[in-house]
Order: structure tokens, then sequence, then C-alpha cells
């Protein structure tokens, strides 16, 4: 139940009547009654709102920065006519307009509401009540019920980095056949044999074949394909921190470095999908959140995309012999191992360094960091003492993350540390540098 | 397909009635307890107080012995019901000071017992008496021949002392007179105390009150509440005409029906969890305000130091592992530079103040960008 200003407004003209009234307790009690009756009958009166059925369409999934329109229908089996307001209840975040809509629904009838959401975090949204107020035919007095009417809207990473790749493709088909490459690299597979043409490197020449064909004959190679690559996104406690701007709501506050690492995930796994390799996925902290596996080859960012959609970075410390182990147990042929984490010294130290040698030993391993650009301004900092100790600060946090570098190349490992706008181009090009030589 | 999910209003009554119920119940006991319990409000000497102060103990004591005790207000209420054959209680003569009241008592029939009555009514309703001097409430002895006081034996005695000029029963040293001026037995008492509920109990308390008060079958307790003689004065609320009244209960009826109207939410409130905001540059700024904080410039001067070497040392061709002389001469060598400044400048001692910290990150900087350019 629920009640309209109207309600108060005749409460106040009968308080006027009373004033003016020659007994003003009977005006009273007149004025109590009259309200009473006038609500009781709109009540009475109003279309049932218990009665109504809801039904959904529209869109089940959308980028990060989009938006999507859900419709509701609203039918209307009773035998009143239905006119009042309608909100679609939804997280704050997911920032459905309008809030509410004006419904008139005859009996027997159906209408239909269009919603517009533009959500602002990523991951699964529920729709969580349809509420409906339909007034009496004197706008007095309305009843209000809420329905579930169930609808649930996947927010997917908006994969930013995708302008970057059709330049890194055009680099891949250097590599590959159509930019014919005569480099020999290690891994790299046979591919044919054509003619001879100048230019071409003379170390390439395959002599048995010249002298079958009586024409000088090169044997060309392409990259290898067929290889896999695992990314691994670590979703511990350093993935939740904040760096650079956020690119979809440009708030100052930084987005989190999880985020910034699905970008580069996304862009190296539609390079490394283009590229002929198979691409698997695995999300973890203390245990695993999310695992990709077997996607055929069209499949693969959809499925990825989906994966991670709802991966949140939780605030506990990375596993990381659990990691190790995980992806030893799923990755039994040689792969390259793509590790997006942060290049924390601290975390790395006590964690991954002294697993690393059982990964390194089976599997090529990148890893990936998202340097924070605010580390870098607070180290040019000279113009006054706290911001020269600021700076310092700051060179020492670099120095540390240089440190875990070399000891992590060390390792063989290659490690790839740029800021947020340039990770997922930098890690597009260390797997191609990879790639061309032959080091899958 | 949607559900409703608002509950119908039986359901909600099957729900919510436990608790409605028990709620009625507590409310219900409360007022009963404190209804049967509680001190009826009264003042000192009041016939009807149940309080410490009242004496509604006494009177009931009389009651059960065949004794009315009537208490009045007002003088009218007193004339009515008082007669020869009754005895005139006068608790609260504090607000007696009017003559023609006091004149107006004076005529009433009956005996008198007046408890602390004010020097300046002596005259009109006790001549012949007049106020001594005052000592405190204490238990006392009769050490007087009146029946009742001497059977009641000590009692809490004290206040104010009254003497007599004619013939008379004076006991408690004073605080008890009795006389019969005009034909009429006139009794005075300095405390009202030994008839109070808080006291009866005590000594001969009871005994005394009983005798003096249940002299007479019927007893007229005179408490006036306010001063008696003026005309009280009309209070706010009945100056106000009657309407006023009725229309603050109609604005309260409009402004609760508007509240409701505006207060009624459309939906739920919908919670959301919210994501943690950590920005990862903050352990970078935490740290650099510790160094502030406890100005560590050698710290802060070792970081620089230690920055500035790990990006000029690949430049000059150098392995990471190069001895602190070679660094020095290779960039003297490339900047054409003294070796002893470059030296103080990347190997000295920590900067003695701020001044000179911000010095050395210069010519840190400088170095670099030197080596970097040449």
């Amino acid at each position: 139940m629920a009640l309209t200003r109207r309600a108060g407004l005749i409460a106040l003209l009968g308080a006027v009547a009373v004033v003016l009234a020659p007994r003003p307790g009977l005006a009273f009690g007149l004025l109590l009654g009259l309200l009473a009756v006038l609500i009781g009958v709109d009540l009475a009166l109003a279309g049932s709102v218990r009665a109504l059925r809801f039904q959904r369409q529209g869109e089940n999934a959308l980028r990060l920065g989009d938006s999507a329109e859900v419709t509701l229908l609203v039918e209307n089996p009773g035998s009143r006519r239905v006119r009042g307001r309608v909100r679609d209840a939804w997280a704050p975040s997911v920032r459905a307009t309008p809030r509410e809509q004006p419904l008139d629904v005859p009996p027997g009838e159906r209408r239909r509401l269009v919603f517009r959401l533009s959500p602002l975090r990523r991951g699964d949204h529920r729709a969580v009540a349809v509420t409906v107020r339909a007034f009496g035919p004197l706008g007095i007095a309305a009843r209000q019920g809420s329905h579930l009417a169930p609808w649930s809207v996947r927010v997917l990473p908006p994969f930013l980095s995708r302008r970057h790749l059709p330049s890194r493709l055009a680099r891949l088909r250097e590599l590959d056949g159509r930019h014919p490459a005569l480099v020999r690299g290690q891994g790299t597979e046979f591919d044919s044999l054509r003619e001879y043409v100048v230019g071409d490197d003379v170390r390439s020449i395959d002599w048995r074949a010249t002298a079958r064909r009586q024409d000088v004959v090169v044997r060309t190679w392409r990259p290898e394909r067929d290889r896999r690559v695992l990314i691994v996104l670590d979703t511990g406690r350093t993935s939740a921190g904040r760096v650079g701007v956020d690119p979809t709501s440009g708030d100052p506050a930084g987005w989190p470095r999880l985020d910034w690492s699905m970008d580069a995930a996304l862009l190296l796994a539609a390079l490394a999908a283009k590229a002929g390799d198979r691409v698997d996925f695995l999300a973890h902290d203390r245990t695993v959140r999310a695992w990709v596996s077997g996607a055929s080859r069209t499949e693969t960012l959809p499925a990825l995309v989906n994966a991670m959609a709802p991966l949140e970075a939780e605030l506990v410390e990375a596993d990381a012999p659990g990691m190790v182990a995980a992806v030893l147990t799923r990755a039994r042929r040689r792969c390259l191992v793509v590790l997006l984490t942060d290049l924390n010294a601290a975390a790395l130290e006590e964690g991954l360094l002294p697993v690393l040698p059982q990964l390194s030993a089976r599997h090529q391993v990148l890893v990936a960091a998202v340097a924070d650009p605010r580390v870098a301004e607070l180290a040019a900092g000279r113009d006054s003492a706290e911001q020269v100790y600021d700076a310092a600060a700051a060179e020492k946090l670099r120095g540390d993350r240089r440190r875990i570098t070399a000891r992590l190349r060390r390792h063989g490992v290659e490690v790839v540390d740029a800021l947020p706008e340039d990770a997922a181009p930098a890690l597009a090009d260390a797997y191609l540098a990879l790639k061309a030589a032959g080091r899958l | 397909m949607s559900v409703p999910t608002t509950p119908r209003i039986r359901d909600r009554w099957r729900t919510w009635r436990g608790t409605v119920g028990a709620l009625l119940l507590i409310t219900l006991a409360a007022v009963l307890m404190v209804g049967l319990t509680a001190p009826r409000p009264g003042g000192y000497l009041d016939a009807e107080g149940t309080g410490l102060g009242g004496t509604h103990a006494l009177v009931e004591l009389l009651a059960d012995q065949g004794v009315r005790v009537e208490q009045v207000r007002t003088l009218e209420e007193a004339r009515e019901i008082a007669t020869p054959d009754s005895l005139v209680v006068l608790a609260r003569p504090e607000y007696l000071i009017d003559g023609d009241v006091l004149d107006r008592i004076d005529d009433l029939p009956g005996d008198l017992l007046l408890i602390e009555p004010l020097d300046a009514m002596l005259p009109e309703l006790a001549p012949g008496a007049s106020m001594g001097s005052y000592e405190p409430v204490r238990s006392r002895a009769p050490e007087c021949g009146l029946r009742e006081a001497v059977q009641a034996g000590t009692a809490r005695m004290g206040g104010s002392f009254y003497q007599l000029t004619g013939p008379d029963a004076r006991c408690y040293g004073g605080a008890l007179i009795r006389y019969r001026p005009g034909g009429r037995t006139t009794t005075i008492v300095g405390s009202g105390d030994f008839m109070t509920n808080g006291k009866l109990a005590e000594d001969g308390n009871a005994a005394l009150a009983m005798n003096l008060v249940g002299a007479k079958p019927r007893v007229t307790w005179f408490a006036p509440r306010i001063p008696l003689g003026d005309e009280p004065p009309s209070t706010l609320e009945e100056l106000l005409p009657e309407q006023v009244d009725w229309l603050i209960w109609s604005l309260i009826v409009a402004v609760g029906l508007l509240a409701v109207a505006q207060g009624r939410r459309l939906g739920p409130v919908v919670a959301e969890k919210l994501p943690v905001v950590v920005r990862a540059a903050e352990t970078a700024e935490g740290r650099g305000r510790l160094y502030r904080a406890r100005r560590a410039r050698d710290r802060a001067a070792h970081a620089l130091r230690a920055a500035c070497l790990d990006r000029v040392v690949p430049r000059l061709g150098l392995s990471p592992a190069a001895e602190p002389d070679a660094i020095v001469a290779a960039i003297a060598v490339r900047v054409g530079q003294d070796a002893g400044q470059i030296r103080s400048t990347l190997y000295g001692p920590a900067p003695e103040d701020d001044a000179r910290l911000v010095a050395l990150a210069r010519r840190l900087d400088l170095i670099e960008r030197q080596v970097r350019d040449s």
C-alpha cells in the first residue's frame, strides 16, 4: 500500500474546513472518516499488482562501457486496469535508466517497457525486483508490490587493446608464409621449395633439390604452428592495486591491475589464435578461479572473455606453488606459460621464485606485469625535499622491480614490464618475438 | 516467468502476529504493574499520597477503626461536609494566608487540628497561642498530662514550639498544645512529620497520630494545593479558541499522510558488494612519507644513487658488477668532469640536510643526462 500527496492535500483542505466549522471536533471526526473512506475505496478499486505477469527479453551480455537494452513485458490478466509506475531494480552500478516508468495496462493486455543498462562494473549482474505501484481511480492511494522477474547480464571485459590487433596481425603475416621468411629459426618448420630470387639468403639454397631441378631452389620456412599458449592470470592481492586511469569511466583512481592484465591477455589470445596456436586460460589465487581449455580457434576469444567476466581480485596472497602445480597438471606438453602478475619483489621472492625452476624446466615462461605510471611520476619529483624523499621511495621500488626482473631472466624467464596503456602491445610483441625466434 | 515477492496481507499478519501479541502483552503487564505499585502523586501531608511524605497510611488505619477521613481542596467543599461533631485537619496552612479565608475557616463547625500553623494565622484560628522557638524534629517524651500523648509515649516531634497564655495541655516541650478557646477543642502540632507514611511506624508516632486525628468519627482533611482567596490565573490553553486544538490535530494528520506518501519507496534498496579500491602507488607514497617523517636522508640518497647507477652503468658498457673506481673513471672520461666530484656525488657520505639531498638528486640527474647525451 502507498499513498499519494493528494491524500495529504485533502487533509490540509480538511484542516481549513475544521477551523471554519461551528463544531470543530465533529468536523475533525468527519474529516478522519472521509479520509478513511476515500483511501479504502481507492485501494479497493486499484488494479491488482499481485496478478501481473512479467517477462523479459533483451541482451544477456555486453562489453564494459557499452549499454544494453532489456525489455520488460507486463501482462495484466486481472479484471481492472493497472495504472501506475514501475521500477526495475538493479544494483546501482548497473545504472538502469530510467529509474521508473509510467505504466497503463488495460485488463487482458500487455505492455512493453524498455530499460537501458549502462553498467560500470564487470561481472554478472542480476535483476533484483520489479516493483509496481498501481493507483486507484481517485489517485489518493495505491497498491504496491514486487515481483521477481529473473534476468542476468554478464558484463564482459572491454578488450580495449583490440585496436592494436591489426598491426600485430600484419607483423604475424610477415613472419608467416605470405611474406616468406627465409631465416631458419629454432623450432621453425620446413614449408616448401621455391625458385631462388635475387636477394634470398644463399644459405637457404637446397643443393640436393637444385641438382635435381637444374634450377637454383631455396627452402622456405614458416614459423611453428599448433603451439600451445597457457595464459595464467594471478587474481591475488597484488592484482587488486589500481594503476593508471580507468579507460572506461575516466576515473583517476585507476583500473585494477587485473583488468589491465585481462586486456593484455585478450590481445595475446586473439593474436595467438590467429597465428594458429592453441590458447588455454587459467585464473588462480589460492584456488583455480577459472579454467578454459580446448576451445576451437574461433571460439577462443569468446570463451576467454566469458571466463574472465566474473573474476575479481581476491584480497589473499597468491599461492605460487599451487599455481605451478595447477599448470603442471594441466599442461602436459611444452607450452608458453604467460604469467600475468605484478613484479612485487616480496611476493615473488617468497612465492614464485622457489618453484619457478619446476615450471621453467618444462615450459617457456613469460612473466608480464603492469608498471605504475604514478611511481615514475614520483621518481621524477625534484622540486622540494618532500618530493625528493618520495622520489627516493619510488626509486627504491623500481630498483626492487629491476632486481626481481634480473633474477627472473637468469632463470630463463622472459619478462615484460610495461605501463598500463602499453602492456597489451608489449606482451603481443614479446609473443611475436618468441614466435619469430622459434622459441615456443 | 515472474513470481510475486511481496507477501499477502494475511501471510504478513501470520508472520507478525506473534511479535505483535508479545508486545501487547508486555505493554499490558507493564501498565498494570506501574498502575498498581507506583506511589500516587501527592505532596507533603496529602491524605491520598502514598509517597513518603503522604499520610495515606494513617487514613487507612483510621478507616479500619471506623473513622471517615475526607480530603478536601477548597473551602466550599470543607464547608459542605464539616459538622459540629467532626474534626477539621488543616494540613497545608502555608496556602492559607488571606485574612478573609482564615475567618471562614474559623467559622467551620467542629474541632480543629492545626498542623504547622504559621505565626500570622494564630491570632485568627488559635487566639492566645503564640509561636516560640524552633527545634529540630527528633524523638521526644510527652512530659505532660494529655491522655492522647501519654498513651502514645515518645514520638518524633519538633518544629515550631508554641506558648499559651491560658490553662492548657502543653506536651513534647510545646510542640503539641491543646486548649479550648471559645468552646472548640483546638490542637496545634509543630510538625506533621510524625504522621507521614515514612515515619508512622517509628516510636509512638502511629498511636499519637491516631489519637489526635481519630478523636471524632468524621474528619475533614483540608489540604489546599493552591493559595486560596485569589482567582487562579487563566492558562494559555484556556485563552485559545477551541478551533486551534482541532486545527493542530488536522495538521498532524495532514503532515502524517504527506510523510507516508513521500516516504514510501518504490521497490527495495539494492545493496551491492563494492570492490576494493587500493591505489597501487600507495606503498611507494607511504614509504616516501616514512622517509620524510624520519628524515632518512641516508636511505633516500642510497636509493637515488643506486637507481642512477642502474641506469648509467649499462650505457657505459660496464657490467653491473663493476668496481666503483672503474665506474667513476668511465663517467669522468665520458662527461669530461673531475673524477673526485663524480665520486662524491655517487659514493659520498649521506647529505646532512634536506637542501643537500635535493642538490644531490639534481647532480645525479645531471650526470645521468650527460652520460645519456654524450
